[in-house]
C-alpha cells in the first residue's frame, strides 16, 4: 500500500511540475506570436 | 509517471530529440500531402477547362467533379485552400510579382505567365468586390501550380501520380496524426526502441498540453459556456453512471471494494491518472491495480484507432465526434489524438469536454477519501479528518488555468485571426506532433497484455457501454449543441 501511496504522490507531483512547464512554454509561444517574432510564415518555412 | 522522476531531464534528451525528429517527418508528410491535394484540384480545373475548349489558362470556379471529391467530409485542416485562411497557402501560392500592375496583353506572355496573370486578375477583381462590400467573405489567394508542373500538364493532359496519391491519403485520413500513432506503435512493437530513448518518449507525451492551452485562443467565453454546460452535464452523468455500473458489476462478480474503486475512477474519469490517485485510498491489491491499468490502456488504444473510423461510418459531424470522444476516451493524449485525427472542429469540442472532465479529478479523489476513509472510519467509530481545500489544490490540473487565460485574452480581442491561426493550427500541430510521437512509441503490446482478471471484464464492459451510450446521446443531441464556432 505504501508503494501505491508513493506512486500516487509522485504522479501528482510530477504532473504539477509538467503543468508548470506547459504554462511556461505556452506563455513563451504566445509572447513570440504577439510580438511578431513568429508569424504565419514561420511554420511553412520549416518544411520543404 | 513522468520521465523526470526516472533520472533527471538529461536522460530524457535523446528520446525527446527522437520524438521531435519523428514529429517533423510526420508534419513534412502532412504538408506535402496537403500540397499535392491542392495541386490535384488545380490540375483538374485546368484539364476540365481544356477539355471543354474554354482555353487552358482560364481560371474556373466550377466545383470539382464528384469522383474527385473525398467520399466523407474531410477534416477542416484537410480542406482545399478556399476553406483555409490565406496564410495556409504554400509560399508559392501567389508570388507578389504575379500580380500585374498594368493590364497584360496575352499575346506577349508565355502560357504559364498568362495562366498566372489571369488568376491574379481574377483575384484582384474579387478583392475589389470585397472591398466594395459586394462580397461578404474575403477572397482567398488562388493556388498556382509550379511552372514545370503546369507545362507538363498542358503538354500531356495527365495529372501527376503524386497529386492523386495526396488526395487518396487525405481520403484515408492518413495525416500526421495517423502516421505518428501507427508508425510509433509499429516501431515500438517490431524493432523496439533502445533504452536510452525510453525516458524521453514518456516525457514527450505531455507536450500535447501546450497545444491544448494554445487552442484556448480559438474560444470566447460564450461558446465555452454553451458547449461547457452540456459537457458538464454529460461528464457528471457519465461519471456517476459509470460508478454505479462498475459497482453493480463488481458486486455481481463478488469483487472487493478496492478493485471496484480503482475501476470506477479509471473508467469514469480520467483513466490511469485517476486509478493511480485512488488506488491507495481504496486499498486496491497490486494485482488488481495492474490488471485495471492494463485494461484502461487496452481500451484507450483500441478506441484511439477505431473511433475515427466508427465516427465516419456513423456519419458523425466533427463537433458530434468531438463530444463522443470527449466523453468516452479516458486519456487526454488519446482523446486529443482521436479528435485531431477527425478534424479541427472535432478537436475544439473534445477539448472543452476534456477540460471539464480533468477538472473533476480532484472532486473524484475527494469523494473517494470521504467514502473510503472518512465514512469508513466513522462506521468503525474512529474519526478521520479531511482537508478538502488542500486536496483540491494538490490535485487540480494547473494547465487548465493557461487554457482559461487564452480564452480570456481572446475575449478581450488580444488575438487577431492570424494569431489564432498561428497558435491554434500551426504551433498546435508542432506540439501535438511531438506528443503523438511519444504516445505512439509508448503503445507496447506487452503492457496491453497485462489487462486481465475480473478487472478486464468489469472495465471493458463499463467503458464499452459508456462509449455506446454516449454515442447515442451525442448523436441525438446533434451538431448544433456541440458546435463551438
Amino acid at each position: 500500500m505504501e508503494e501505491f501511496e508513493e506512486k500516487a504522490k509522485k504522479t501528482f507531483s510530477d504532473e504539477r511540475k509538467e503543468d508548470i512547464w506547459v504554462l511556461i512554454i505556452s506563455a513563451i509561444t504566445v509572447i513570440l506570436g504577439l510580438t511578431g517574432i513568429i508569424t504565419k510564415n514561420t511554420f511553412p518555412s520549416l518544411f520543404f | 509517471m513522468s520521465a523526470t522522476s526516472q533520472g533527471g531531464f538529461a536522460k530524457s534528451i535523446p528520446g525527446l530529440i527522437l520524438c521531435m525528429v519523428l514529429g517533423w517527418l510526420a508534419l513534412q508528410w502532412d504538408y506535402s500531402v496537403r500540397g499535392w491535394q491542392k495541386d490535384f484540384k488545380e490540375c483538374q480545373k485546368i484539364v476540365k477547362t481544356s477539355a471543354e475548349g474554354v482555353g487552358s489558362t482560364a481560371p474556373v470556379e466550377e466545383p470539382l467533379p464528384e469522383e474527385a471529391l473525398p467520399k466523407e467530409p474531410l477534416p477542416e485542416e484537410a480542406l482545399p485552400e478556399e476553406a483555409l485562411p490565406e496564410e495556409a497557402l504554400p509560399a508559392e501560392a501567389l508570388p507578389a510579382e504575379a500580380l500585374p500592375k498594368e493590364p497584360l496583353s496575352e499575346e506577349t506572355l508565355s502560357p504559364f505567365d498568362a495562366y498566372k496573370a489571369k488568376h491574379a486578375e481574377k483575384y484582384k477583381e474579387q478583392l475589389a468586390l470585397y472591398e466594395q462590400g459586394v462580397l461578404k467573405k474575403k477572397p482567398k489567394k488562388p493556388h498556382i501550380l509550379k511552372q514545370d508542373v503546369y507545362e507538363s500538364l498542358i503538354a500531356t493532359n495527365e495529372i501527376p501520380f503524386k497529386f492523386k496519391f495526396g488526395v487518396k491519403m487525405i481520403q484515408f485520413q492518413l495525416t500526421y496524426v495517423a502516421v505518428l500513432l501507427l508508425g510509433g506503435m509499429l516501431i515500438r512493437n517490431t524493432i523496439g526502441i533502445p533504452d536510452i530513448f525510453k525516458p524521453g518518449t514518456v516525457l514527450a507525451r505531455p507536450i500535447i498540453k501546450p497545444g491544448i492551452v494554445l487552442l484556448g485562443g480559438y474560444y470566447v467565453w460564450s461558446n465555452l459556456f454553451k458547449v461547457g454546460l452540456v459537457a458538464l452535464l454529460l461528464v457528471i452523468i457519465f461519471i456517476f453512471g459509470t460508478v454505479v455500473l462498475v459497482s453493480f458489476l463488481g458486486r455481481k462478480l463478488k469483487q472487493d471494494e478496492g478493485l471496484i474503486g480503482v475501476m470506477a475512477a479509471g473508467t469514469g474519469v480520467c483513466g490511469v491518472s485517476a486509478a493511480v490517485a485512488v488506488a491507495p485510498i481504496v486499498k486496491a491489491k497490486p494485482r488488481d491495480f495492474f490488471y485495471a491499468v492494463g485494461t484502461l490502456l487496452l481500451f484507450g488504444t483500441l478506441a484511439l484507432f477505431t473511433f475515427p473510423y466508427i465516427g465516419k461510418a456513423l456519419g458523425m459531424s466533427e463537433p458530434v465526434f468531438g463530444a463522443w470522444v470527449g466523453t468516452s476516451i479516458l486519456n487526454t493524449a488519446q482523446l486529443v489524438a482521436a479528435a485531431s485525427w477527425y478534424g479541427h472542429d472535432s478537436l475544439l469540442t473534445a477539448n472543452i469536454i476534456n477540460i471539464v472532465r480533468v477538472g473533476f479529478i480532484p472532486i473524484v479523489v475527494l469523494y473517494c477519501i470521504w467514502f473510503y476513509l472518512v465514512k469508513g472510519a466513522s462506521a468503525e467509530g474512529r474519526e478521520e479528518k479531511m482537508n478538502a481545500w488542500q486536496v483540491i489544490i494538490d490535485k487540480f490540473p494547473l494547465f487548465i488555468l493557461g487554457f482559461f487565460a487564452m480564452v480570456t485574452l481572446n475575449e478581450f480581442g488580444v488575438f487577431t485571426k492570424d494569431h489564432q491561426y498561428i497558435f491554434g493550427k500551426q504551433f498546435l500541430k508542432i506540439f501535438f506532433a511531438i506528443g503523438f510521437a511519444g504516445v505512439g512509441l509508448n503503445i507496447a503490446f506487452d503492457d496491453l497484455k497485462k489487462a486481465g482478471g475480473k478487472a478486464f471484464v468489469i472495465g471493458f464492459f463499463a467503458a464499452s457501454f459508456k462509449a455506446i451510450l454516449s454515442a447515442i446521446i451525442v448523436i441525438l443531441l446533434g451538431t448544433a449543441v456541440f458546435q463551438v464556432q
